[in-house]
């Protein structure tokens, strides 16, 4: 037992003290913090931005109550968004988009607005632009010259616009949250993203550190220490302390992260309001302390399971590039549950996900999703429980008696007879 | 007391029979040498006493125990192909080898020093062991493999990569471990090491014992002696087959083989009456000899 707790302890101790860990650590919660700030920081960054379109109007009628509708837009500094004028010389529609053309080309004109004379009957106009992957802009270019034609059909036809308008209302929703101290209002977003952050911090970790392990067995092996160390220890106690080791390296990492997090939700808005005055609110959502709970849970047993896999990887191999043929065992499963975790995520119910979220090889990300959705009862995290602790049970002893032989072998890497052959023989 | 017992051990690779039926004892106090050809399966007997693997039939047993991990930390090991973590600082490597052999880290430091001053790394003690010539971790090596004061050491190759003073260094080391009652197993193909230093040998070539027993006895045993003479003259002796073995011209001397049951005495009588010698001497077999003699049978 205290040999098993010393090559924790050097395990531990080496690893935290590098760099490397400093720089990982240090790196994700800026990484977070990015996501979290940055959307607050572009408003702010394009407060004063204004757009400036050239119209070229075949209707003759457009353009004016165009204009008075764009400049009801207004940018975060309250200006008028967009600037609108009329291209006004003789020149053909073609001609016109290839003069304007150059102009956008040169940066001094942001977009043109074709509306074609046949706008009123095939509801079709054009928009030129540099960017159009802006849809922000698209989309309020749409629906503005939009309700400008929708208002000069309504007049045409001798409806009251106003009325018509007020009875076509758009009626928009309001998302809340259910959680333990009851509704809370969270846009669908955020709780999205949310979701997305965390799987994909767990898919991270569990990469990661599966791979930090495979590469420290490796390393011992080349460089000959488990020679020494074998002939003190029992494979098995060494391979549990090098995983136990790592695994606590991974621990401390994600505790200053959750210290971090609830810095944020406590401190951020105070810090950020201090330069960005105009920000009221923080995307942060709210944030179940079991939440914290189950990661943990689940990144532990996934991170078991996954790094004793990769511990007898490791031992059977000679070199990190030798170990790529094997280690789809590894990277496949955790790749497939990050992607089945948008699925899980829209239907997080159904009996797929359900089914799913039960397989240990999916379990650590996709019943942690369901939790996240809070769609995963607890009879069933419990189930999950029991078989992630029957299957890491399952591994050990499987990669334990693959470790034991794999260790001591130096050449030809095994092919599955051998591999087979490692795990039956006592 | 025997401190190690192997009783018709087998162990093999697939088709490989590393270790096949091999019996072998060292007694207690002795330094023993394990000797053999590359490939003889002396690194894979090692392994097995070291209940690192573990025989396919056979029996081992140890400080008069049968095998098992327990013993372990009764035993030092210092491997052909050496390991250390290159990053980790001199002194914590030693503390850390020693926790493994179940000695704790408060008790283990001042012993260290000890080692550290006696083999003359003391001033670098607080280094990373990446910054150590390949002689001075070879030394280090040799720490970690005796700061539990084991009662039976293993050292394979243990001078491999050291210069004349430091082979010499670990020799001394070696003699007083062996004076403190400590047993050695020493693992080598340099014959003339061996000689200098076992009490008793064991020659293993493809995993079976060929010689075994008190070095003087195998010498006696298995050599042959030869005659190392230097002269003037036609020596016609040297081809007459019922004296003469063989013999080899070095210019300076020659070596003679003399032929069977025939003793040096007659062959200096002949020699007299032809040539003016210089210089006769009958030398003993060496341990080089029978070793090729003995593998190439």
């Amino acid at each position: 037992m205290n040999k098993l707790f010393a090559i924790i302890k050097r395990e531990y101790l080496q690893r935290v003290k590098t760099k490397g860990f400093l720089i990982g650590t240090l790196l994700m919660p800026i990484f977070i913090l990015g996501i979290s700030f940055l959307p607050a920081l572009m408003m702010r960054s394009n407060l004063g931005e204004s757009i400036r379109l050239v119209v070229i109007d075949e209707t003759g009628q457009l353009f004016e109550p165009l204009e008075a509708a764009f400049s009801e837009i207004k940018n975060g500094k309250g200006d008028a968004k967009y600037q609108l004028s009329q291209l006004k010389s003789g020149e053909s529609l073609e001609q016109g988009i290839v003069s304007l053309g150059q102009k956008v080309n040169a940066g001094e004109l942001d977009g043109i607005l074709v509306l074609p004379r046949a706008i009123l009957e095939n509801n079709q106009f054009q928009y030129h632009t540099k960017n159009i992957g802006n849809f922000e802009i698209i989309q309020t270019v749409e629906r503005t010259v939009s309700g400008v034609v929708r208002s000069l059909r309504l007049n045409e036809s001798g409806l009251d616009v106003e009325l018509v308008k007020k009875l076509n209302n758009w009626v928009s929703v309001k998302t809340f949250k259910i959680g333990e101290s009851g509704s809370q209002e969270q846009r669908a977003e955020i709780s999205f993203l949310f979701s997305m952050i965390m799987g994909l911090l767990l898919y991270m970790m569990l990469i990661l550190y599966g791979q930090f392990v495979m590469r420290a067995v490796i390393e011992d092996k080349n460089s000959r220490v488990v020679e020494v160390i074998l002939s003190s220890v029992k494979p098995f106690q060494y391979m549990a302390g090098k995983v136990i080791g790592i695994g606590a390296t991974g621990l401390t990492q994600f505790l200053i992260w959750v210290a971090t997090a609830v810095l944020i939700s406590m401190y951020g808005l105070v810090f950020v309001k201090s330069f960005a005055p105009e920000v009221s609110q923080l995307v942060l959502p709210q944030v179940s302390p079991w939440i914290y709970v189950a990661f943990l849970a689940f990144f532990l047993l996934g991170y078991l399971f996954y790094a004793t896999l990769s511990a007898s990887i490791g031992s059977m191999v000679n070199s990190e590039s030798e170990a790529q043929s094997y280690q789809w065992v590894v990277m496949m499963p955790i790749i497939l549950a990050f992607f089945f975790m948008f699925a899980v995520n829209n239907s997080p119910n159904s009996l797929l996900a359900v089914i799913l979220s039960l397989i240990p090889f999916f379990a650590p990300i996709l019943m942690f999703s369901r939790i996240l959705a809070e769609a995963a009862p607890l009879w069933q995290i419990l189930i999950s429980f029991v078989i992630m602790i029957l299957s890491i049970w399952g591994s050990l002893w499987v990669c334990g008696r693959i470790f034991r032989v794999g260790i001591l072998m130096y050449g030809k890497k095994p092919n599955l007879p051998e591999i087979v052959k490692w795990i039956k023989y006592s | 007391m025997t401190a190690v017992q192997l009783s018709g051990v087998h162990k093999s690779y697939g088709d490989v029979h590393a270790v096949n039926d091999l019996d072998l004892v060292v007694t207690e106090g002795q330094v023993f040498g394990l000797l053999g050809p590359n490939g003889a399966g002396k690194t894979t007997a090692i392994r097995m006493i070291m209940d690192i693997i573990k025989p396919d039939s056979g029996s081992i047993s140890i400080l008069g125990q049968p095998n098992s991990g327990r013993l372990q930390d009764q035993v030092g090991y210092l491997p052909e192909e050496r390991g250390l973590y290159k990053k980790m600082v001199v002194l914590e490597a030693i503390v850390f080898f020693a926790e493994l052999k179940g000695i704790s880290n408060k008790k283990s430091p001042p012993k260290a020093i000890e080692w550290l001053t006696r083999l003359e790394l003391d001033k670098w003690k607080d280094h990373k062991i990446e910054e150590l010539s390949k002689g001075m971790q070879q030394k280090l090596q040799f720490i970690c493999s005796v700061i539990h004061q084991p009662r039976l050491l293993i050292l394979d190759e243990p001078f491999s990569g050291l210069d004349p003073i430091n082979t010499n260094l670990l020799k001394d080391v070696m003699m007083e471990l062996k004076e403190n009652g400590v047993t050695l197993i020493l693992s080598t193909h340099l014959m003339e090491q061996a000689e200098k230093l076992c009490d008793s040998i064991c020659l293993i070539n493809n995993g079976k014992s060929v010689i075994q027993g008190q070095l003087a006895d195998v010498k006696r045993k298995f050599g042959i002696n030869r005659i190392k003479m230097r002269y003037d003259g036609d020596a016609a002796f040297l081809d007459d087959k019922s004296l003469v073995a063989g013999f080899d011209d070095y210019g300076q001397y020659v070596e003679i083989v003399p032929a069977e049951k025939v003793k040096p005495q007659l062959i200096l009588e002949r020699a007299i009456r032809q040539v003016t010698i210089s210089h006769f001497e009958i030398s003993e077999p060496s341990l080089n000899e029978i070793f090729i003699n003995a593998v190439k049978n």
